[in-house]
């Protein structure tokens, strides 16, 4: 399947307002080049509940291999609609990069998106914490 | 016990996964929209027949049969079609074209009960979409989206076997509420919402579905039964989904948020008109019956909850099936004011009050309400489109003028 290693958790990250740049896993962090995507795809919101992608959890890796960013990430149920959108939104995000020719989603369920994938900043966001 | 089974899609058999977002049939999408807005504006004529206009009644069946015309042709085209471009496979795409087809068929008063099979057939399909669904991953919601569908399948046996429309409209609401409940349960967990609200809910949609079974044996205990289920799925809606963190958020999110939470409003008023009334049944039906419980107990869900729902996703699923954006902009709040304050009208001066012209002005308003907020969202694709197109224009004279890379 994937590197879980890589993916982002939720004690990953900090308050926004402490960062000057997102908050990207720790592989990712060896490569600018992919760490300006995770930055990118923070412009990725999921417009039903307003969050982006990173912090919801549902980003699971980033690649990036011959100009071709690949994104690993899952949806909250397989039933949802929005795999088309997204697609779309993030190869509109990715591909102002020049170093991105093109993107690719890979969609896993495996493991489910659970709400503890979500990093603090959006549990905030939904009233999880003051 | 809500959250999905852990490791489950490791078992699953390899066959079975949702299609690539850019493999999926795009050419299939406009035929079926078109077909849906046909099915809508028959059934929007309909409704004028209904509310006393002086208009000429179409086809006898697009006039008899112009609830489940709405809710299993319309809206059940739009309903399977979300769910066949999720999943992809050419196959899910037969259950929005059957609701098209068969419900075209009624309205050109197919014989025999064409129409009607293959609408049934379709809603069959649309359990096969949530079975294939489940076995990626299962989950409770999806067991309470697969329940709606399965009340498609029923109403569309009970309207093949010529029952009348008041006896099993309580299953058609059955369609669109347990939808509707499903996906709001599987956001819900984004509030971080309890076990214990995960039994809430099984016991509302529980209570709401046995008192559908009851209503084909005892009208008036079942509709009654069914009416308390609305209530409680409308007091958990109201309490545990994610319009309440939501509705502090700015923009389309906000604007999703409000138009929801007016719709469980209506949803609890259907529930009350549902356990005050107790029953669908009544002799005046098929005559302009201004003041009637019936216009009430059905149209403040119909309506109130399910059209507010959808002018809500609108912005999110237009984009998600058609492959276009459709930019948010304030005026969506226009025909969702107008929707609410109109249906208002209509049911407090109307029916409650038995003002003949308010429930009249208030049913037709309804309807320029949506065709207001159709019309709109169309301007809004094509502006975007031809915005985009613009874009990409340029994009290309720029690359041609710029010189040769060396």
């Amino acid at each position: 399947m994937f590197e879980r290693r890589s993916r982002q958790r939720p004690g990953d990250r900090v308050p926004a307002a402490e960062r000057p740049i997102a908050v990207v896993p720790e592989p990712a962090r060896a490569d600018p080049a992919v760490g300006r995507l995770y930055d990118l795809l923070h412009e990725v919101i999921d417009p039903e509940i307003g969050i982006n992608i990173i912090d919801l959890g549902l980003v699971f890796d980033v690649t990036l291999i011959d100009r071709l960013a690949t994104v690993q990430m899952t949806l909250t149920t397989p039933g949802c609609p929005l795999s088309g959108y997204m697609d779309s939104a993030i190869r509109h995000a990715l591909t102002r990069l020049p170093e991105i020719d093109d993107t690719r989603v890979d969609l896993v369920w495996d493991p489910p998106w659970g709400p503890h994938q979500m990093t603090e900043e959006a549990k905030r966001q939904l009233g999880w914490v003051p | 016990m809500i959250a999905p089974a852990a490791g489950y899609s490791a078992n699953a058999p390899a066959a079975i996964g949702l299609t690539p977002p850019r493999r999926r049939r795009a050419r299939w999408v406009p035929p079926l929209m078109a077909a849906a807005v046909v099915l809508l504006l028959g059934g929007l004529w309909e409704g004028l027949v209904y509310l006393g206009l002086p208009l000429a009644a179409g086809q006898h069946s697009l006039h008899v049969d112009h609830g489940p015309l709405m809710v299993l042709g319309f809206l059940g085209t739009l309903i399977a079609l979300e769910r066949a471009v999720a999943l992809g496979p050419a196959w899910a795409y037969l259950a929005p074209a059957a609701a098209a087809v068969g419900g075209l068929a009624v309205a050109g008063n197919a014989p025999n009960g064409v129409g009607q099979t293959v609408i049934t057939l379709g809603g069959l399909v649309l359990v096969a979409i949530f079975v294939a669904v489940h076995r990626i991953q299962a989950s409770t919601h999806n067991v309470v989206l697969t329940a709606g569908a399965i009340c498609w399948v029923v109403a569309g046996a009970l309207w093949i076997a010529n029952w009348g429309v008041p006896r099993f409209i309580p299953w058609l609401a059955g369609v669109l509420v347990l939808t509707i409940a499903g996906e709001r349960l599987e956001l819900s967990r984004l509030t971080g919402r309890s076990r214990r609200a995960g039994i809430l809910f099984l016991a509302a949609a529980g209570l709401f579905s046995v008192g559908l079974i009851v209503s084909l044996f005892t009208e008036a205990s079942g509709v009654r039964v069914a009416g308390v289920g609305l209530c409680c799925l409308a007091a958990w809606l109201a309490r545990y989904d994610v319009t309440r963190r939501t509705v502090h958020s700015t923009g389309v999110t906000r604007y999703m948020a409000l138009a929801l939470l007016a719709g469980y409003a209506w949803l609890a008023v259907g529930g009350v008109l549902w356990i005050d009334i107790g029953r669908m049944s009544f002799t005046d039906l098929g005559r302009a019956a201004h003041g009637s419980a019936y216009d009430a107990m059905l149209h403040a869900i119909f309506l109130g909850f399910v059209i507010s729902m959808i002018f809500a996703h609108a912005p999110v699923i237009v984009p998600a099936v058609l492959g276009r954006s459709l930019p948010f902009t304030r005026l969506f709040y226009l025909p969702l004011v107008m929707l609410h304050v109109t249906l208002l009208l209509r049911l407090v001066g109307g029916d409650a009050l038995g003002n003949k012209a308010s429930w009249q002005w208030g049913g037709a308003l309804n309807e320029v309400a949506l065709l207001l907020f159709i019309g709109l969202a169309a301007t809004s694709v094509l502006r975007a489109s031809r915005s985009q197109r613009a874009a990409g224009g340029r994009a290309h004279r720029a690359q041609n003028s710029s010189p040769p890379a060396r």
